[in-house]
């Protein structure tokens, strides 16, 4: 795990208090890496796909995924990202909404999303929850990138 | 439009039943009018031809009459001519004929005075005449030919016999007068049967026209309301079809906008309660700083520092955060009702006496507490439905029975059901606290309570149970007056098909 430090953790979180509120309890969970905040998914994909500090050209990364945002879906980042042969396939998301719908849980599965985190209104579940997600991010494997694209 | 096409056929279907009877009664009063005519007039030709035949009569009486002098007169001149006996008996043998004719004719004529005053001369001369020829017959027979010659010179024979044919021809006359106004009245009175026959035809054509015009109408129209109706049941399906489609889209509509809304205020939710928490931590930091500093500097704190970190600050966040748990408690029971209605409902034959048994076993415990049973009037009819709706309702509503009964008497809870044709009534009683009749409707709604707010709950359960209900195509509702106990009425189609289950395909955002 020396190469934790390289990886970047996008999020993708039009509300802002929510992302200020996991940021805090990532950091709590001692998880330093450098974390990108978006507030809209197309912004978003433009840093994903061309922005030269962007995980396509920069190393690997991992993506934090709210379905709620206000100009796309969610699970349309979510198919973007994991698309059969798109460079970023393999790149872990993890999406963290408020959406508990059983329906849309297994869609973001099928589309390939690999952890599916309810944001628990208590802010005590909500708390443990990110530090656990922290904890794991501290132990996960993250693929390098490919070369080119 | 229904109810205006029925409403048209009932117009119509009256109006004409009206016409035609009133137009058959009459066609047929006037027939039997004319009929009644017909015999009355055939009875009047009879007797108008009956008396034509007694006049020939009486004419043909006269007549003989008339030949019978003549023929005696001619008898007496022969015999007075010629003295042979042959004349005599032909002339007595006509005589004695005479009086019989005259009676016949006196008989014939009994109703004419005219005639009888007639007679009356005719006998008195025919008398006079027969004395006359008595004499001058005797006194050929004495062979006194002279002065039977002499008698019959004398004798005013001559004119006597002129009076008789005078007087026979008034007779006869009168009977052709009689005659002639009888043949008048016969030939009136067939001209009046004839007329009556052509009237009575002509009536027989006339409403034969128009019953046939009217049976032909109703019955045109009669084909024409069973092509509407036809046409209606055929556009009906249809029209039903569409608006379950219109019901679903609206259902699913409020489904989606109560996801949508429970769904999207849940997110300001986890950051009020999010930085209520950072707040609560940094409110406990504080604390902390103001502890150190009355320990170490107490002149630096002031009063209102320390009430601030100690008092205001715990108070204004427990308030936030019980606020936000309770409306944390709202928006997920919305929640879970939206998902309850977009929920694929499952018909299958179920036991209800089951489960209500199954029920009443998880509520043991606190039936035991309140000493209260619950008494199930077996068996229960079986339906056909989904059964974690139908449980989730019964469980509900014996839920409910158990939550508010009345602390004051044994708590009875009665479940019973009757089926009435494709419909099934399950009524949950109980002699709790009851609901005041003008909360009736109340309880039913989202969030609302009645009576006293002793127990726990957020005013769901009844919505819940109402929902379900709908959804499973039946209707809920309750009978109960204040301190006398309620009777929860659920009435629920024998089989849910696929048809009473208001569909919703509505998906999650």
């Amino acid at each position: 795990m020396t190469d934790h430090k390289t990886v970047s953790i996008v999020m993708i979180e039009d509300d802002e208090g929510h992302a200020r509120l996991i940021e805090k309890n990532i950091r709590r969970a001692g998880i330093s890496n450098t974390i990108t905040h978006f507030t809209d998914g197309t912004s978003a994909l433009d840093y994903l796909f061309n922005a030269a500090d962007g995980p396509q050209r920069n190393g690997p990364a991992l993506v934090l995924l709210d379905l709620n945002l206000p100009d796309m879906s969610g699970t349309d980042i979510l198919a973007k990202i994991k698309a059969t042969d798109g460079p970023l396939r393999r790149t872990p998301v993890v999406v963290l909404t408020t959406t508990d719908d059983k329906v849309e849980i297994q869609r973001c599965y099928d589309l390939g999303c690999n952890v599916y985190i309810t944001k628990p209104v208590n802010y005590e579940s909500f708390a443990q929850a990110i530090r656990q997600l922290g904890l794991f991010l501290s132990v996960i494997q993250v693929p390098d990138m490919e070369p080119g694209g | 439009m229904a109810q205006r096409m029925v409403l048209g056929f009932g117009v119509t279907e009256g109006r004409m039943g009206r016409f035609l009877v009133a137009a058959m009664a009459l066609g047929f009063a006037a027939l039997i009018a004319a009929g009644i005519a017909a015999a009355w007039s055939t009875a009047r030709n009879e007797a108008h031809t009956r008396d034509v035949n007694h006049t020939y009569e009486v004419e043909l009486a006269i007549d003989r009459t008339r030949i019978a002098i003549e023929q005696s007169e001619t008898t007496r001149r022969g015999f007075l001519l010629t003295g042979d006996p042959i004349y005599l008996d032909t002339y007595r043998s006509t005589m004695a004929d005479l009086p019989t004719l005259i009676a016949r004719i006196a008989t014939l004529t009994r109703d004419n005075p005219l005639q009888q005053g007639n007679l009356a001369k005719l006998r008195a001369l025919t008398d006079d005449l027969a004395r006359q020829r008595e004499r001058t017959i005797a006194a050929a027979q004495r062979g006194d030919r002279a002065a039977a010659l002499a008698l019959f010179v004398s004798e005013t024979s001559a004119p006597r016999m002129r009076a008789v044919r005078t007087l026979a021809g008034a007779m006869a006359g009168e009977e052709q007068r009689l005659l002639a106004i009888r043949n008048a009245e016969q030939r009136a009175s067939v001209r009046v049967f004839y007329t009556t026959l052509a009237i009575a035809g002509l009536l027989l054509v006339l409403v034969a026209a128009v019953t046939l015009a009217t049976v032909l109408r109703y019955t045109r129209d009669l084909a024409t309301s069973r092509d509407r109706v036809r046409d209606f049941a055929d556009t009906l399906e249809a029209q039903v079809a569409e608006r379950t489609a219109d019901l679903t889209r609206a259902n699913d509509e409020i489904q989606r906008f109560a996801y949508i809304v429970s769904h999207d205020l849940r997110s300001p939710l986890v950051n009020v309660m999010g930085f209520t928490a950072e707040l609560e931590g940094a409110a406990a930091t504080l604390c902390a700083l103001i502890d150190r500093a009355e320990a170490h500097a107490p002149e630096i704190v002031t009063e209102d520092a320390r009430l601030a970190a100690r008092e205001d600050l715990p108070e204004a966040i427990g308030f936030i955060r019980s606020s936000t748990q309770k409306m944390d408690r709202l928006i997920n029971a919305i929640l879970k009702l939206s998902r309850e209605g977009r929920r694929v409902i499952a018909p299958e034959p179920l036991d209800l006496t089951a489960m209500i048994d199954g029920i009443t076993a998880s509520l043991t415990q606190q039936l035991a507490q309140r000493g209260a049973t619950v008494t199930v009037e077996r068996p229960l009819p079986t339906i056909v439905s989904d059964r974690l709706a139908t449980e989730q309702i019964f469980s509900n509503l014996i839920e409910n029975a158990v939550k508010y009964l009345d602390p004051a008497r044994v708590g009875q809870i009665v479940v019973r059901g009757k089926r009435d044709r494709a419909r099934v009534t399950f009524e949950i009683e109980d002699n709790g606290r009851g609901i005041a009749p003008n909360d009736h409707s109340r309880v039913f709604d989202l969030f609302r309570r009645s009576g006293n707010q002793d127990q726990p709950g957020e005013g769901i359960g009844l919505a819940h149970v109402r929902t379900l209900a709908y959804r499973l195509g039946g209707v809920i509702d309750v009978a109960s007056e204040l301190g006398q106990g309620a009777t929860f009425r659920l009435t629920l189609p024998v089989a849910l098909t696929d048809a009473t289950i208001v569909a919703t395909s509505g998906k999650a955002p």
